[in-house]
C-alpha cells in the first residue's frame, strides 16, 4: 500500500518564552495528529479562533516552521529530512499555500502577473515565454478569470477577490496534490466569499486536489468540509466528520462555538448551516 | 499620458511655490535686520582718510544702487527678484567688489564634491550592509557591522572630526590637517592635483561617511527586518524563488523606496554645505563662506548662499516626486 498523502502524527511546535530564570514553554501546536488519505481527496478543515495554533500547524506543514516534536510525512518523506534545494523544491510543487490577505501575499511594487510565470518557470516544464503565458492562463480560467485581465496590473489595481483568486490560480500551476489555505475568504468580501467556497469544492472534483481549508468560519466550514478538526489553544479538541461534528459537538469549546454563530439569514439557514446548528428560537425571534 | 503631464504640472508648480515663499522669507528677514551694508562700506572707505560730506553721499547713492536698496521697500522688493532671476547677488560686502554669484561659483564645486561622494558613499554601503544585516540577522560579521554603527551614530558629529584629525594629522600624519588641495599648487586638471584634492578631502569625507553610514545603516536594517516577516515574502519562497533573488527583488526592491527619498533630501542639503565640516578641515566651500558672512554682516553672500540652499532642497524634492511613480506603482498619478 503506498504511504497516505499526508500523516502528521503527534506534531507538537513548542515556544520557550522569557529569560533565563523563568523559562516558561508554549505549545503552539501540542500534540496534533491526522492523516490525509491519497486517493481520496477531500476538504479537511481545521477550524479555531485566533491564537488556536491553526496557522502554526499550517505552517509546519508548508515546512517554513520545523516540529519540535512528532513527524509530519508527504508522500512517506518526513519534512524534516528535506534540506537541499532540489527537495525543497520538489516537495512545494506538490503543496502549495494560499494566504489569508491576498494584498499581503503579493508583493506591492510586483505586477501580479509575475508570480504566475515565475511559478510556472519554477514548477513546471514550461521554458518559452508563450508556454508559460499558456500555463499562466490555464491556471487563471481554471479559476474564473483570464491572463488578459490581469496582466500588466499591480496588487493595488485588482479587487480582494479577483486577487484572491489569482492566488488560487497561482497555486494550481504546478498541479499539486495538496493546497492548503489559510483562511482564505476571511479577507474578501461576503459577496465573493461564497464563489471562493464553491473554487475549491470544483478544485477537489475536477482537478483531484485535496485542500486543507483553515478557518474560523463555521458556516463555509459545514457548507465545503468533508471532515473537520475544531483546535483551541493548540490542541485538538474535536474531531471527525464534518457534518456529524457540527451537528452533534461534544466538547464543550466546540458546543460554545456553534452556540455563538447566529445564522445571517434564519429563513435560509438550512443552505448554510445544520438546523441544530443555528441559533436558539430566542435568538431568532430578536431578530424578527 | 494625460494624468502624468497633470502631476508633472503640479509638481512643477509645487517647486516654484515652496522657491518663491523661501526666497520671500529671506528677503523680509535680511530687510529687517539692523545690519545696512552701504553704512558697512562707508565705513570702511572712510577709515582710509577724510571725504567731503558730498562725495559721501555720493558713494551712499551708487552704493544703495549696487545692493538693491534703492527707493521705497517695494522698489527694492521688485529689484531684488529682477536680479535674482538672473542669479545677481550683487557685490559682497565683506570681499567687496567680487560679486556674491563669482563667491558662491567658487566654493560651490568644493561642496558638492565632497559631499556628493560622502553622501552617496554612505548611502550605498549603509543601504547593503543594513539590508544584509536585516536579512541575515545571525551573520557575526553583519552583527558587527552592526554594533559599530550603533555605536558611532550618537557620537556628536565634530567629535569624530577631531578625533580623526587628531589620529592622521598629528599622532600619524599621513594625511594634511586643512584645506582643499596644497597651498602652493595651482589649480588645474592634472594628477598632481587632484591626488592633493583627494589626500586633502579624505578625512572630511571620511569622517561624514562615519556619521551618516551609521544612520542608513540602522534604518534599512529596521525597514528590512519588518519587510522579512511580510508574507509576500513567505510567499515568494514558497513559490521558489531562491533566497539571492527574494533578498534583492523583494526585500531591498521594496525597502529602498523610503531610503531614496532619503537620499534626495540629503542630497538637497548639500547646498547647505557641511559647516561644521569644513569648519573643522579648514574646507573652501560653501559652509565656511556661509560661516564668514554672517561673521562679516556680508548681508548680500548670506542672500545669496541661502536662496540657492533654497533652489537645492526643493530641486531635490521635485526630482523624487517626479522619481516616485516609477519606483512604487502605488502612486497615484494626476
Amino acid at each position: 500500500m503506498s504511504p497516505p498523502l499526508l500523516e502528521v502524527s503527534n506534531a507538537s511546535k513548542i515556544y520557550a518564552m522569557g529569560g533565563l530564570l523563568s523559562r516558561r514553554r508554549f505549545a503552539a501546536v501540542a500534540d496534533v495528529s491526522f492523516t490525509l488519505e491519497e486517493d481520496r481527496h477531500e476538504i479537511f478543515t481545521i477550524i479555531g479562533e485566533s491564537g488556536s495554533g491553526k496557522t502554526t500547524l499550517a505552517r509546519m506543514i508548508l515546512n517554513i516552521v520545523p516540529a519540535t516534536e512528532g513527524t509530519i510525512r508527504f508522500r512517506g518523506v518526513d519534512l524534516a529530512t528535506i534540506r537541499k534545494r532540489a527537495d525543497r523544491l520538489a516537495f512545494m510543487r506538490q503543496v502549495q499555500p494560499i494566504f489569508q490577505n491576498p494584498f499581503e501575499a503579493f508583493n506591492p511594487l510586483k505586477r501580479v502577473d509575475r508570480y504566475l510565470y515565475m511559478t510556472a518557470l519554477h514548477f513546471t516544464d514550461a521554458r518559452t515565454a508563450d508556454e508559460v503565458r499558456a500555463k499562466a492562463d490555464r491556471a487563471l480560467r481554471q479559476v474564473g478569470l483570464s491572463l488578459a485581465e490581469v496582466k500588466g496590473r499591480f496588487p493595488h489595481e485588482l479587487s480582494g477577490g479577483q486577487l484572491q483568486r489569482v492566488a488560487v490560480a497561482r497555486s494550481l500551476i504546478s498541479s499539486p496534490a495538496l493546497i492548503i489555505a489559510d483562511e482564505p475568504v476571511s479577507m474578501v468580501d461576503a459577496s465573493i466569499r461564497m464563489s471562493i467556497v464553491n473554487l475549491f469544492k470544483a478544485l477537489r472534483d475536477t482537478l483531484k486536489v485535496s485542500i486543507i481549508y483553515i478557518t474560523h468560519d463555521l458556516a463555509t466550514a459545514y457548507y465545503i468540509s468533508d471532515r473537520i478538526i475544531i483546535m483551541k489553544k493548540g490542541e485538538v479538541v474535536e474531531s471527525g466528520n464534518a457534518r456529524e461534528v457540527l451537528a452533534h459537538p461534544t466538547h464543550p469549546y466546540s458546543i460554545l462555538l456553534k452556540n455563538s454563530v447566529l445564522s445571517p439569514d434564519p429563513s435560509r439557514r438550512d443552505e448554510l448551516l445544520a438546523p441544530q446548528f443555528s441559533s436558539t428560537e430566542k435568538d431568532i425571534a430578536a431578530l424578527r | 499620458m494625460q494624468s502624468i503631464n497633470v502631476y508633472i504640472v503640479k509638481r512643477l508648480g509645487q517647486f516654484f511655490l515652496v522657491v518663491f515663499i523661501g526666497i520671500n522669507i529671506v528677503f523680509f528677514v535680511t530687510h529687517a535686520t539692523p545690519i545696512d551694508p552701504v553704512e558697512h562700506s562707508i565705513m570702511a572707505a572712510a577709515m582710509f582718510g577724510s571725504t567731503s560730506p558730498e562725495a559721501i553721499n555720493m558713494l551712499r547713492e551708487a552704493l544703495a544702487d549696487l545692493y538693491g536698496l534703492k527707493g521705497s521697500l517695494w522698489d527694492q522688493y521688485w529689484t531684488f527678484w529682477k536680479r535674482i532671476a538672473v542669479a545677481d547677488f550683487g557685490p559682497s560686502v565683506s570681499s567687496f567688489p567680487t560679486p556674491v554669484s563669482t563667491l558662491i561659483g567658487r566654493a560651490i564645486p568644493w561642496t558638492v564634491g565632497l559631499l556628493l561622494t560622502a553622501v552617496i558613499i554612505s548611502w550605498v554601503v549603509g543601504n547593503i550592509l543594513g539590508g544584509l544585516a536585516g536579512y541575515y540577522r545571525e551573520n557575526r560579521l553583519l552583527k558587527a557591522a552592526g554594533v559599530v554603527a550603533m555605536g558611532l551614530h550618537p557620537i556628536p558629529y565634530y567629535i569624530i572630526a577631531f578625533v580623526l584629525l587628531i589620529i592622521f594629522g598629528y599622532l600619524w600624519p599621513v594625511l594634511p590637517l586643512g584645506g582643499g588641495y596644497q597651498r602652493n599648487m595651482t589649480p588645474g586638471w592634472n594628477l598632481p592635483f587632484i591626488g592633493s584634492v583627494i589626500t586633502h578631502g579624505f578625512l572630511p569625507a571620511l569622517s561624514l561617511v562615519l556619521v551618516g553610514f551609521g544612520a542608513w545603516f540602522m534604518g534599512m536594517r529596521a525597514l528590512v527586518s519588518n519587510i522579512v516577516t511580510e508574507d509576500y515574502v513567505v510567499y515568494a519562497e514558497l513559490a521558489g524563488v531562491d533566497r539571492n533573488r527574494i533578498l534583492g527583488s523583494y526585500v531591498m526592491r521594496n525597502a529602498l523606496v523610503p531610503q531614496i527619498t532619503g537620499l534626495g533630501m540629503s542630497l538637497g542639503a548639500i547646498f547647505n554645505g557641511a559647516i561644521i565640516t569644513e569648519q573643522v578641515f579648514g574646507y573652501p566651500g560653501v559652509g565656511t563662506l556661509l560661516v564668514s558672512a554672517v561673521h562679516a554682516g556680508d548681508y548680500s553672500l548670506v542672500i545669496g548662499i541661502t536662496t540657492i540652499s533654497i533652489i537645492g532642497v526643493a530641486g531635490a524634492v521635485l526630482v523624487i516626486d517626479l522619481l516616485y511613480p516609477l519606483l512604487d506603482p502605488r502612486v497615484k498619478i494626476g
